[in-house]
This record gives structure tokens, C-alpha cells and sequence, in this order.
């Protein structure tokens, strides 16, 4: 759909001070108008500002989130690689014991994570596709076609919880706990972090797939699945990237 | 406010009740306000504190009217809780969340933040954060007293000192909960930003003042998550048994602890990496403040508008790489030490370029000496003065010494505090007319300033002498080691400096209240300032911009050469000539 | 209101000045052999700095004008690209330079092949006390572990495991005794929490981490006694964590480590 942007050229004066004003935009929702929020909400362009809008916040957030990610990676691989210091030997020596992991439950919970996010994606495609009806002026068909592809996302979700917290009782039960050498403490933080983020996704997937019921209008709605699904999809992805690290770097 | 805004909404035919329009609102311009009285609350129980440990160094014995003496064991207490309520609850609030939440959409032109609702929240966990903090004065063991940096294990495990227990708890979930608040706002001003500028207004026609703001949200984002990771796992340790900071073997009051192979060096390398942008943080958008208010009252664009905005990017960046001239006598690798060191000294580069910078923005300028202007000019000289030290501090031979003493008190209150609290003093003055819609006593504004300017100085350049001499930092009192018991004499000068420097600040406490109810009816623009928030009535009405969306035409700063009338500047939204 | 700023101003500078130039009180006389350089570094840091706060302050009493002077620069109104440039660079090479000249200094400090012939001692830092540990004739510490073995009360507060015999001759002291002129090798620990051994005579600071041995080195050249201070918020004793060198002749130090060692 063609966006109107008529971009305003204004000679560049030749000074380094005084901020001299380049190209203006006059593209709406990029420095040449607002989002439109104040023009009726079935107005196209209003629509396209508020994804793009809720679209940039969770780049930001994701931002924050690797920032966070990356660092206890970096700081799982170092403890991993310089051990602690021996007060009786004199120098650092390894005391890392490596996790027998249970592939079986794990591989189990990715795959669950995984379909999570496929059948998140086409709801979310379901919803677009959906949206082209609203824009014809026909009455969106009943949402009944898409909340199942919602609603097994959510059931998915809940089972991969479900399944890494009994992945920790396993864990538990060989008498790996939290406390009882860097590498659980590591292994748990890692995967105790991941388990909440996604978490409060299943919150907010809960708050998308319910959105009809609460009253949601199909555009907020579509929304909160665009953004959920883009987080979704970003854990899933570092889950995988969390399962790696603990099975190639096992120490 | 001049006509409560109830009753304005009722003028307008809207039902509002106190509730909403005060306490829930999603109005940006009531959240700024409700983030700047929150600052205020911050600073007066943190100024309160920082005026008891003076008292208690140089007079441990004296019983303070209405309180009592002051306990030892308090001393740490209250000086963990002047560092946190300071650099969190003032520091890095209202420059950031107070000012900018207000300013930042009416200077770019939009009716409202990106995400209003999401701006209620965060200040909402703001003062859940505050009052969990608080709440420490008031558990057994009082709070923590391992100071604001809280290193373990001192922090981490409750045996270490009183206030180790529940008192370091609440101050880490305080803290905890204050980075969420700051990464939601955060994320709100980099949104608005990007995409609720009015028409024609360039990234390079913002204020500086959005400019800084923007960047410190960046800086948000990418440093508070390291903080709550870092919080998250020293709770761990403490309560789960974890061994993340921890190594073994220690022996605490007699009492083994059960921890091992942590190291407690981890978390100086978080904390800093935490703490060295937050610095940055809270400078940057006082450093745009007084850009905003020089060229005002100079009646003078910026001097170098895009050298201000590469500087602000640059300290920014740079102020990422620095972390470590913290842990210089820490034990951490030398050659570490040496590269730490080089970026150090490199931040000190955009820094000088800006103070040029505002410095060649008052040159020739027909300045206006307004208490606003007063305050930013006292910016840029304490800035000179705590800034200067700082490459000094950044050479880890020199560090190796000073480390740890008085002398970087010295400093960092010379550029944090005082050079960021008079920027605050100056947004105050300035701003008030248009969140109140009245003006402040120039007179008292004069009288403040003139007391605080000598009274910082007074209170803070002596502090480089008790550093060279050797005098450590945190010391409750001077009785333990004899060559600090020699420094009485001096410590007891700052303490009375500090003193006549604290009760000036009810100059301005007062004039800020009696303004509120008494003073001066303001008019749209009292300065003559160019930047669209002055084309709205004062105060700034509740629906702001939303009814007219200006269009953009002129920079930032276009004040006229070569006229002494007064109109003699262009608004940003006048029309193209 | 102008000239009131810039004589407020003026007079802030002038302030300034005169306290550091008449300083009431300075660094401590230099007993050890980085103090020399320690502190001419610190004279041209001083020097340099200083000047650029005297400068900046009074280049910003010179802006100050009153309204009404006529100083408009109608050229450089936005500001002057050259300008920008060559004061940056200008800075930069200044602040190269500091920084070049400063980091010498930290390489000879930080950098240190040992000696045969140094002087050995362990340092402990403990809530709120110092302890100094030598290692007796066989040139080696006994091994330690403060959990199971320490007791203040009962004359081992390191807690010296009594099994090792490499421990049996060692001398632990609450004051640190050194002779002038000789290299001093020491490791510091911790046996509780962060500590920081700072010996402000001797130009010296190094924290005392649990968990780590952290190795540096000292030279003391004059006889004397110098006090040590704590330098890393421990908790409630930090204060009064304090300790003694004591520079004695090297005929002495043997007699004391004799005396010690008799014990």
C-alpha cells in the first residue's frame, strides 16, 4: 500500500553550527506528522503508525533483553573457562562439573516451543490476512478460525514451562541443585531468566488470544499478536541459543 | 495551578474527579509533575541524611533537636541511603523522567507521549520503588550499610554488619523495580522520538535538550538490564545459596560461610558496567539543559549545534568503555587498568568540546541574567571544576592512591551532584511557568543562587585536600586512625560550609511553594524562547497540543543578530519566510 | 548582575587557588621508593589541571558581559567549523599527552619480576584488624584455612593448619615490620569481605579480595613508623581498621624476626 510521502527538500546551508535542517519528511509517523492516533481508527494510516509504533518498543525491548542475555553468556563461558582461585594450590584451578543433561525432556521442549511458535506465526499471518477484509468494509468473519492456532500456542507455551520446570525436578532428583556448584548456578540462571521472560509471554499471549473476549477491538488485537509474536519467536530462538551453549559448552 | 484543573475540565464540560485527573492520569505533562515532586520528596530526605553524617564526623556526640544522637551503626546507614536516594530518585530521575516526560513531546510537537499508559506505569513502579526503600528505616537491623555500591560479600551475606539482613533485601528489589521503571520509560521516549515529531521537525531542528534526552533513553535500555541481572543474582547468593559473588572459605564473626568459588570482583564489573553510563545518565540531559538555557538567555543559536549532538553521542558510547577505572586497585589485570585508562581520558574530549562549545554560545551574546541563566553558567563552572579532576582520576597510578578518599567525594559531588543539581535548579526556575503557569521570585532565585554557588564550592574543594592527605571515604568517625584525626580541623569547615549551604536550599524550598500558591501569574512565553513549548498557554493545558499540531519551519535557535528589540527571536512553528 | 557573576565568579577562582596553593595539609612525606615519581606525576597533573581551571573559569568571567557590550560576532553566529576542530584537537593532543606521561609510571607499579632476596609477607585483611604473616626460615607460608582452624582468642587467627609443617615457623604480627631498603613482596587476601590495604606514606593501595592472592610490591627507604588504613568500606569497624609499619634497620628487623621466631 503506497504511503504518501512527499519529502520537502530545503537547500542545505554550509555551516557546521546552527543545525541546519537537511531533508524534511513529511512522511506520517516519521518526523512529518504524528501517528494520526487523532484521526478515526479505522483510518489506514493511523493503523500502520500504531503497529509500526508498538512494532519499534518491542525492538527496544528485544534490545534491553539481548543486552542482558549476551553478558550472562559471557559470563557463563568465562566462569566455564577460568574456574576459581585455589587458596591451597596458588592458582586458578577448574572446578566446573558438567551437567548430565536429559536430552530427551529437552529436545521434548523445544519442539514444543518450536510448533508454539509456528502456530503463533500463522495466527499471526491468519490476523493480517483477516485485516483485509476489515479494509473492504466486509464484517470480519467470526475469529473462531483463528483462536485455535492462538489458543494451541498458549497450550504449547504452558506445556514448555511445564516441561522445564520438570526438567529442574529431574535435575533435582540426581542432586543437582541450584546451590551446589557453578555450573548449576549458571545452568539455572540461564534457563530460570529464559523461563520467566517467556512467562510473562504467556501472559501477554494469554491477553492476545482472550482479546475478543475482553473486548479488544480485531485491530488492538492484532496488535498484541504482531508484538507477542516478535517476542515469541526472539525467545524461542535464544532458547535454542541457551540450549547450545549448555550442550557444547559443558565443561 | 491557576484555576485548579478540575474545575478547567469542567469548564470544558468534562466530568473529572481528583483521582484521575491527579493520581491515575496518563497525561504526560501530571506525570512529569508527579515524577518532579517524587524527586523532591528523594532530595529532601537525602539532603537530611547527607546533613546528619556531617554532623556526626566532625561532632559524633551532639544530639540533633527533635532526633537524638546519632548512632554509629547509623552512619553507614544513612550514607548507602544518601548515595541510593540521590543518584536513583534525583539524579536520574528528574532530569530524565521528571523534566523530559513533561517537555520532551511538547518540545517535539506531539499531543502526547507514545505510549501514555505505559508512562503511568513507570512512574507508578517508580514510587513503589521509593516507598520499598523506605521501607528499610523501619525493619530490625535498620537499612543496609555496605554504601550504594554494595559490594560483596559485605552485601551479600546478613552476618557482615547490621542491616546486612532485610535492609539489603528491600534496597535490592527497590533497585530492582527502579531499572524496570526506567526501562519503560526509556522505551517511551525513544518511541516518541522517532515517531511523534511534528511536521518539519528534523532529527537535527530538536532542541538539545530532546537530543539528550533521547540518547540517555538509549543508554537506559542498554545498561539498566545488566543491573537486575546483577540484583537478581546477589539475591540468589543471599538466599538461595548460590556462589555467584561468594568464594569459600570465608569466615564471618566467627561463623564459617557456606558459599563457594564465586568471585566478588564479578560483581564490581557488573555494578560499574552498570554504573558508569548511569553517571552519564544523569549528566546528559542536565548538559542539555543548560545548552537550552545558554543559547535563551544569550540570545544566540548553540554554538556548533551538530558538534553538541556528536559529543552527546559520543560521551555516550564512550561512556560504555570505561567502566573499569573503578576497579583500578580492585586486583583486576593491569593491562586491563591500561585500557580502561585510554578510553577514560578519551570521554574528557566531547566533554571539553561542549564546555567550548557553551562557553563560544555566551560569547557575544546579549545575555540576559535571569536566575535560569545564573544556574546554567553555574553549571559550566562547576563542570570545568568536578571534570577536571576526572583525568586525573583516570591515571591508575595516581587512582592507586586517591582511590577511595576523600578526593573522589570531591569529584564526583563537584560534577554529579552540584554541577547536576544546579542544572535541575536552572530547569526549575525555567520551567516553572509552564507546569505551574506562575513565576518564581527572581530575588530569592538570585539569593539561592549566589548561597549555593559559594556554598558548593566551600563544601567540596576542600574535600581534594583531606583526599591528597590521605583521608579514607566512608569513615564514621576519626577517632580510629591518627593521621585522620588530624584532618578535624578541615572536615569541620566542610561541615559548616555544608551547613550554610543546605539551609540556603529553604530559600528555594520556599520560594518554590509560596510560587505555587502566590506568584505571578506567567504568560506564554516569560523568556522569549524559541522552542514550541512556549506557544502554549501556562500552564500547559491538559490537551496540549492536541487540538493544533504545529508545523515546523525554523531550527531550533534562531535568535536574531544585530537587533535590541525583543522580539528577537523566530519560534520553531512560525511561519517559513 | 553581570559583574556581580564575574567577580562571584572571580572570587570562587581566586579561592580556589589560594587553598591549594597554600594547602593546610598535603600528601604525607614519601618512605618508599614509587613515591618520588608518584608524586611528580601528581605536581604535573596538578600544574596542567590547574592551569586548564583557571583558564576555564576565567575565559567564562570574560563572556560575562553586561547588556548593552558590543562583542556580536556576526560571523560565527552558528558557530565556526574550524574552529570546532582545532580546539578539539588542540585538547585531544593535551589530554594525549597527560595521559601518555601518567601510564609510565602504572607499568613500572604494576609490573614487577620478583627479587631474590625480598622480604616476604602475607597480608590478611579480617573485620576490622590487620594481620602480617612471614614466613619464617624455610621461605614458605603454612597453609591456611580460617574455617576450620582460626581462632582469634587462641593465638591463630589466620587459622594455620597445625598439620602442615611449612606452617609451624611462621610469624603472624598485627604490625608490619620491614627493613628500609630492602624489596618487600607481599599477597594480600581477605578472610570475610572486600578490605583495602592503603599505606598513604608509602604511596601504596591494594584491595584485599576474598577469595583472591593478590601479589604487589614495596620499597620502603626510610626508617619510621607509618600508619595503614582501610580503604574499602568493610562494615561497622572500618574506621578503626588500622595498622602500623614499622621501617626498622635491617640489623633490627633480623632481631625482631629472631624475637618472633623464639615465641
Amino acid at each position: 500500500m503506497p504511503i504518501i510521502s512527499d519529502r520537502v527538500e530545503i537547500k542545505r546551508k554550509p555551516k557546521l553550527g546552527g543545525g541546519g535542517p537537511g531533508k524534511i519528511p513529511h512522511r506520517h509517523g516519521f518526523g512529518g506528522g504524528d501517528d494520526g492516533d487523532r484521526g478515526r481508527p479505522e483510518d489506514f494510516r493511523s493503523r500502520r503508525q500504531r503497529m509500526r509504533r508498538y512494532r519499534l518498543v518491542m525492538g527496544l525491548c528485544l534490545f534491553s533483553v539481548t543486552v542482558v542475555f549476551v553478558v550472562l553468556t559471557f559470563l557463563y563461558i568465562l566462569r566455564l573457562g577460568t574456574g576459581r582461585y585455589d587458596e591451597d594450590a596458588h592458582r586458578q584451578i577448574q572446578d566446573w562439573i558438567p551437567l548430565k543433561l536429559p536430552y530427551l525432556q529437552l529436545w521434548v521442549n523445544s519442539l514444543l516451543l518450536l510448533l508454539s511458535s509456528i502456530t503463533l506465526e500463522w495466527a499471526r499471518r491468519g490476523m493480517a490476512r483477516k485485516e483485509e477484509f476489515v479494509d473492504m468494509g466486509i464484517v470480519p468473519p467470526p475469529l473462531k478460525q483463528d483462536l485455535p492456532w492462538l489458543g494451541i500456542s498458549v497450550v504449547l507455551g504452558f506445556l514448555f514451562l511445564a516441561g522445564q520446570v520438570l526438567v529442574w525436578q529431574n535435575l533435582q532428583h540426581q542432586g543437582v541443585f541450584l546451590a551446589t556448584n557453578p555450573s548449576r548456578n549458571y545452568f539455572y540462571l540461564l534457563t530460570g531468566t529464559h523461563a520467566v521472560h517467556l512467562a510473562g509471554g504467556l501472559v501477554a499471549l494469554l491477553y492476545a488470544a482472550g482479546g475478543r473476549l475482553l473486548g479488544l477491538r480485531f485491530e488492538s488485537q492484532k496488535i498484541a499478536v504482531e508484538v507477542t509474536g516478535w517476542y515469541w519467536h526472539y525467545l524461542a530462538f535464544l532458547w535454542f541459543c541457551i540450549f547450545a551453549l549448555v550442550h557444547f559448552a559443558k565443561g | 495551578m491557576k484555576a485548579g484543573l478540575i474545575t478547567e475540565a469542567r469548564r470544558h464540560g468534562e466530568e473529572r474527579d481528583f483521582l484521575r485527573t491527579y493520581v491515575f492520569t496518563s497525561d504526560h505533562k501530571m506525570i512529569g509533575r508527579q515524577y518532579f515532586f517524587l524527586s523532591l520528596a528523594a532530595v529532601l530526605v537525602g539532603a537530611w541524611l547527607s546533613l546528619l553524617m556531617r554532623i556526626h564526623i566532625v561532632w559524633p556526640k551532639t544530639a540533633i533537636p527533635f532526633f537524638g544522637e546519632i548512632k554509629p551503626e547509623n552512619y553507614l546507614a544513612y550514607l548507602t541511603m544518601h548515595g541510593t536516594l540521590m543518584v536513583f530518585f534525583v539524579l536520574s530521575m528528574v532530569p530524565q523522567n521528571g523534566f523530559g516526560t513533561f517537555f520532551l513531546p511538547l518540545q517535539l510537537g506531539a499531543s502526547e507521549m507514545s505510549f501514555p499508559r505505559l508512562n503511568m506505569i513507570g512512574f507508578w513502579t517508580a514510587l513503589l520503588s521509593f516507598f520499598v526503600l523506605m521501607a528499610a528505616f523501619f525493619v530490625p537491623g535498620g537499612p543496609s550499610g555496605a554504601g550504594w555500591t554494595q559490594y560483596p560479600p559485605l552485601s551479600a551475606i546478613a552476618l557482615a554488619g547490621p542491616g546486612q539482613a532485610l535492609g539489603t533485601d528491600l534496597w535490592l528489589v527497590s533497585i530492582g523495580l527502579f531499572c524496570l521503571a526506567s526501562i519503560m520509560s526509556a522505551v517511551n521516549f525513544v518511541a516518541t522520538t522517532v515517531t511523534r515529531r511534528a511536521p518539519g521537525m528534523a532529527m537535527m531542528r530538536m532542541p538539545l535538550t530532546c537530543w539528550t534526552w533521547f540518547v540517555t533513553a538509549i543508554l537506559i535500555l542498554l545498561a539498566f538490564g545488566v543491573l537486575v541481572a546483577a540484583v537478581i543474582m546477589l539475591l540468589l547468593d543471599r538466599h538461595a545459596g548460590t556462589s555467584f559473588f561468594v568464594p569459600g572459605g570465608l569466615l564471618v564473626s566467627g561463623k564459617p560461610v557456606e558459599h563457594s568459588g564465586g568471585s566478588p570482583l564479578l560483581w564490581q564489573h557488573l555494578f560499574w558496567f552498570f554504573g558508569h553510563p548511569e553517571v552519564y545518565i544523569a549528566i546528559l540531559p542536565a548538559m542539555g539543559v543548560t545548552s537550552h538555557l545558554l543559547a535563551t538567555f544569550a540570545r544566540k543559536p548553540v554554538f556548533g549545534y551538530k558538534a553538541m549532538v556528536g559529543a552527546t553521542i559520543a560521551i555516550g558510547a564512550l561512556g560504555f568503555m570505561v567502566w573499569g577505572h573503578h576497579m583500578f586497585a580492585s586486583g583486576m589485570d593491569p593491562h586491563a587498568g591500561f585500557a580502561f585508562s585510554s578510553l577514560t581520558t578519551a570521554i574528557a574530549v566531547p566533554s571539553a568540546v561542549k564546555t567550548f562549545n557553551w562557553v563560544g554560545t555566551l560569547y557575544g551574546g546579549r545575555i540576559r541574567y535571569t536566575t535560569p541563566l545564573l544556574f546554567s553558567v553555574g553549571f559550566v563552572s562547576l563542570f570545568i571544576t568536578g571534570g577536571l579532576t576526572g583525568p586525573l582520576l583516570a591515571q591508575p597510578a595516581l587512582d592507586v592512591y586517591l582511590h577511595d578518599t576523600y578526593f573522589v567525594v570531591a569529584h564526583f559531588h563537584l560534577i554529579m551532584a552540584m554541577a547536576g543539581l544546579f542544572a535541575i535548579f536552572a530547569a526549575t526556575y525555567f520551567w516553572f511557568p509552564k507546569m505551574f503557569g506562575r513565576r518564581m521570585n527572581e530575588r530569592l532565585g538570585r539569593l539561592h543562587f549566589c548561597l549555593t554557588l559559594f556554598g558548593a564550592y566551600a563544601t567540596f574543594m576542600p574535600m581534594h585536600l583531606l583526599g591528597i592527605a590521605g583521608h579514607p571515604r566512608r569513615y564514621s568517625e576519626l577517632t580510629g586512625v591518627q593521621y585522620v584525626t588530624a584532618m578535624l580541623p578541615l572536615q569541620r569547615f566542610i561541615t559548616l560550609a555544608a551547613i550554610v549551604t543546605l539551609a540556603a536550599q529553604l530559600i528555594f524550598l520556599f520560594n518554590l511553594f509560596w510560587s505555587l500558591r502566590k506568584g505571578a501569574a506567567a504568560e506564554a512565553n516569560p523568556w522569549q524562547c524559541t522552542s514550541l513549548e512556549w506557544t502554549l498557554p501556562s500552564p500547559a493545558p491538559p490537551d496540549g497540543f492536541a487540538a493544533r499540531q504545529p508545523a515546523v519551519n525554523h531550527g531550533p535557535y534562531e535568535y536574531l543578530p544585530g537587533t535590541e528589540s525583543i522580539e528577537d527571536f523566530v519560534m520553531q512553528d512560525a511561519p517559513a519566510s | 548582575m553581570a559583574v556581580a557573576l564575574r567577580i562571584a565568579l572571580g572570587l570562587i577562582t581566586v579561592g580556589c587557588i589560594v587553598l591549594f596553593i597554600s594547602h593546610p595539609i598535603w600528601f604525607p612525606a614519601g618512605v618508599s621508593a614509587q613515591s618520588a615519581p608518584l608524586d611528580h606525576n601528581f605536581r604535573v597533573a596538578f600544574w596542567v589541571l590547574g592551569a586548564l581551571f583557571v583558564v576555564g573559569q576565567l575565559v567564562l568571567i570574560w563572556v560575562l558581559v553586561k547588556p548593552g557590550t558590543d562583542r556580536e560576532p556576526k560571523k560565527n553566529w552558528y558557530g565556526n567549523g574550524r574552529l570546532e576542530i582545532a580546539w578539539t584537537l588542540a585538547i585531544a593532543a593535551i589530554f594525549l599527552w597527560f595521559h601518555l606521561s601518567g601510564n609510565r609510571l602504572w607499568s613500572n607499579i604494576s609490573s614487577h619480576h620478583s627479587v631474590a632476596d625480598a622480604v616476604q609477607v602475607e597480608v590478611t585483611g579480617v573485620q576490622f584488624q590487620w594481620y602480617f604473616r612471614y614466613p619464617g626460615p624455610d621461605r614458605r607460608f603454612g597453609r591456611v584455612d580460617a574455617q576450620r582452624f582460626a581462632r582469634a582468642d587462641e593465638g591463630n587467627p589466620l587459622g594455620i593448619d597445625p598439620a602442615d609443617g611449612a606452617g609451624k615457623d611462621d610469624i603472624v604480627s598485627s604490625a608490619l615490620v620491614l627493613p628500609a631498603g630492602r624489596n618487600v613482596e607481599l599477597v594480600l587476601r581477605a578472610q570475610d569481605v572486600v578490605h583495602s590495604l592503603f599505606i598513604p606514606a608509602m604511596r601504596f593501595k591494594q584491595d584485599t579480595v576474598p577469595g583472591m592472592e593478590i601479589h604487589s610490591h614495596l620499597l620502603p627507604t626510610q626508617v619510621g613508623n607509618y600508619e595503614i588504613a582501610c580503604a574499602e568500606l568493610c562494615g561497622l569497624g572500618h574506621y578503626r581498621m588500622r595498622a602500623v609499619v614499622r621501617v626498622v634497620s635491617e640489623e633490627e628487623f633480623e632481631k625482631w624476626l629472631r624475637a618472633e621466631a623464639s615465641q
